[in-house]
């Protein structure tokens, strides 16, 4: 009997594992072959956004949605392309695996030229070496962690990028304005146990120590709503609580909190907080990688189009940029279709291009380039605001 | 007498006492709220579990679903900001529209996902629950988004139900606070009252006690079920308002604020009304306490500990008794 079961398992395990050998060169030769595959620019051509589109950062995903959708409508005509956007949902409860599940899905579809996305830094690291090996290039409008890009031992790809700045600009940039501006001594830190927060986090950590302020480090989870008991742990001497969230509404509730406890430290939360119709308690502080796009006269028309297609939407810190990755996109796809006469010869063609692109009037303000360093914009910085007691955001820093 | 440096040393360790004091005090104020929400989602676990021996792991999706029709509710009376009804009426309106939604609500999901399956195996339910549980909160998600809601009680009254209240040292008890935990302990009150006091309790208690003899004895022994699913529904719908009156609601929140509230219920002794009261406090003491004196990163790891810790060594709770099999 013993030999009989032994027998079926050693079959089972060798089963899985010629299996998996024949499984893996077959994936990887389908991506290869999608990436090699030529398509005719005359043809419509995929954009896909990779986002999260439900679970808790659903906000997030469907604000750029909108703005991509927006950008799909209006902008192929001046490129002289067709674009389809199509959307892949990577809701950050479920982990890597929806981002790993959508990123094998646009892969193996030679239609899709370019990725607006992943939306969030731990999706790009999990899928960016899919990305890579397909030749696809995928273009964030809001990852944001500094070892994407940065460092000895980069977790993105060649054939990643970001249009927006990242966390080793926004943690610094928010603790010298606390330092600066604000002349804080004591500042407690609270991260939410995800890439994005203690990244930010720990960036504002560090130079706030560099500079002598005594820092309280906090953790809490992304599932806490009721904030209560660790606001009793902020001291009453505490100037600032930097709340890198990516939820307002924690944001909002947070200040509510400090403020029932008769505490006399503000919240200032990063570009995640961003939004002035969720996170409204006066006296607290954002930053977030841009201005208010209406502050740029060339945006008038822009913005009146969009709010027409999204009556009563507000237009959010993260759909913009969003916008951008797309006009990028769409950039580098028509260098790439001028290149190969008329096709995209290979999707490789279109990362080569990426980098090349440079966006007069761009949405955010300026000019839009990619820094020669990294796939990061160039000469990008971060914005200080601080709530009004009527709710308006006003540029302090 | 004692020198200055001494009477420095003495007026800093009075200041750090009642630092220390103080600190105790809003901790336990903290753990009072969100221990009464607690109690009551515990509360529909264990009517469900006395009557018909079922896990309803719906139920913390119910909550989640009185918590969206408080804010419907809230919405259609003017919203925070410019509610048409004066404030203390807005209150009682939202908690009442949750409570009766929630309470059809549970009729349905006993009628519909439970009923059909009450001589199955108990497996069967069990999944059902779960199902029905996916089912509300994806329901949700697509019907309403992702996006989570801030009932924004700050505008009510231009922020009197965060500033209004009394002190007990330098604590301040915010008046919104008075109202979540007086109103829980006010349902918790009737429920003991309707369970012990009332014919139908006494056809609740004799139903969880024995179906068949209940039955047998001329109870409507599916009116007392459903009569079940109602009370715990609606209990669930209060605790929602409650909730979202303090934190922004989605519709994940109801996974975890379900594990709690089961939690809870075992802690106390699942189908032991008390029992899922003082399971309810005990919890919501014990993380906020934690939160407040250790770390925040702790409380879900305590929560679950102590889940398991009386599943081991006191599968009966608190409260509960030890089942008895006739040999």
């Amino acid at each position: 009997m013993k030999r009989v079961i032994s027998a079926a398992l050693m079959t089972g395990v060798a089963a899985v594992l010629a299996a998996t050998a024949v499984a893996q060169p077959a994936e990887l030769m389908r991506t290869e072959a999608a990436a090699q595959q030529g398509v005719s620019c005359n043809s419509t051509l995929k954009i896909a956004l990779v986002t999260p589109l439900t679970g808790g950062a659903g906000f997030l995903g469907n604000a750029q949605l909108r703005w991509a959708k927006y950008a799909v409508k209006t902008l192929p005509k001046q490129y002289g392309l067709k674009i389809r956007l199509v959307t892949g949902d990577t809701p950050v409860e479920g982990g890597n695996a929806p981002a790993q599940s959508v990123a094998q899905k646009f892969v193996g579809d030679r239609s899709v030229v370019a990725v607006i996305g992943p939306a969030t830094s731990g999706a790009v690291a999990a899928t960016s070496q899919t990305y890579f090996q397909a030749g696809l290039a995928h273009i964030s409008p809001s990852a944001t962690r500094t070892s994407l890009t940065q460092g000895a031992t980069k977790e993105a790809t060649a054939a990643f990028f970001r249009v927006v700045p990242g966390d080793y600009i926004q943690g610094p940039s928010d603790a010298r304005f606390m330092i600066d501006q604000l002349k804080v001594k004591k500042v407690v830190i609270i991260d939410f146990q995800e890439p994005y927060s203690v990244g930010l986090a720990d960036a504002a950590q560090t130079f706030l120590r560099s500079k002598n302020v005594t820092v309280q480090r906090e953790s809490t989870s992304v599932r806490t709503t009721d904030f209560s008991s660790l606001v009793t742990r902020v001291p009453s001497d505490a100037e600032i609580v930097f709340f890198p969230t990516q939820q307002p509404e924690d944001a909002q509730t947070f200040a509510q909190q400090l403020l029932e406890q008769g505490k006399r430290a503000k919240v200032f939360g990063g570009d995640g907080a961003n939004s002035p119709d969720k996170f409204k308690v006066p006296g607290s502080y954002v930053s977030n990688f841009a201005r208010n796009i209406s502050d740029f006269a060339y945006n008038k028309a822009l913005i009146a189009g969009w709010q027409k297609d999204n009556p009563g939407s507000q237009l959010e810190s993260f759909g913009p940029p969003t916008y951008g990755a797309v006009q990028v996109a769409l950039n580098a796809i028509q260098r790439a279709c001028k290149a190969g006469n008329g096709r995209v010869k290979n999707r490789r063609d279109v990362v080569r291009n990426v980098k090349r692109i440079n966006v007069k009037n761009w949405i955010l303000g300026g000019n839009f380039r990619f820094s020669t360093k990294s796939n990061d914009p160039l000469n990008a910085k971060f914005y200080i605001f601080q709530i009004q007691s009527n709710g308006s955001y006003k540029l302090v820093g | 007498m004692p020198g200055r440096s001494g009477l420095n040393r003495s007026l800093f360790r009075v200041t750090l006492a009642r630092m220390r004091l103080d600190t105790f005090i809003q901790l336990t104020l903290n753990g009072l709220t969100l221990g009464s929400v607690y109690a009551l989602i515990a509360l529909g676990y264990t009517l469900v579990y006395g009557i018909l021996k079922l896990l309803n792991f719906a139920h913390g999706d119910v909550f989640m679903v009185g918590s969206f029709i408080g804010f419907g509710a809230l919405q259609a009376l003017g919203g925070p900001a410019t509610p048409k009804v004066p404030v203390w009426l807005l209150l009682v309106l939202i908690v009442v529209a949750a409570m009766a939604g929630c309470a059809v609500l549970g009729v349905a999901i006993e009628r519909f996902a439970y009923r059909p399956l009450r001589n199955a195996p108990r497996i069967a339910p069990l999944i059902s629950a779960l199902g029905v549980s996916f089912f509300l909160a994806y329901s949700v998600q697509l019907l309403f988004g992702s996006e989570q809601r801030d009932y924004d009680a700050f505008s009510l009254s231009a922020g009197a139900l965060f500033f209004d209240g009394f002190n007990i040292g330098n604590v301040r008890i915010p008046l919104l606070r008075i109202i979540i935990i007086v109103s829980a302990f006010v349902l918790m009150i009737a429920l003991w009252l309707m369970v012990t006091r009332t014919r139908l309790g006494k056809a609740m208690r004799a139903t969880s006690h024995d179906r068949e003899a209940a039955a047998m004895m001329g109870i409507d022994v599916d009116r007392v079920i459903v009569f079940a699913f109602v009370l715990s529904s609606a209990l669930a719908g209060a605790a929602g308002v409650m909730f979202a009156l303090r934190a922004p609601t989605a519709a994940t929140i109801g996974f975890i604020a379900g594990l709690k509230g089961f939690t809870a219920a075992v802690i106390g002794g699942i189908g032991s009304i008390p029992g899922a009261m003082a399971g309810g406090l005990i919890l919501g003491f014990a993380e906020a306490y934690t939160q407040g004196y250790i770390s925040t990163r702790w409380s879900d790891l305590l929560v679950f500990v102590l889940l398991i810790g009386f599943m081991l060594f006191r599968p009966q709770g608190l409260f509960g008794t030890p089942e008895l099999k006739k040999v």
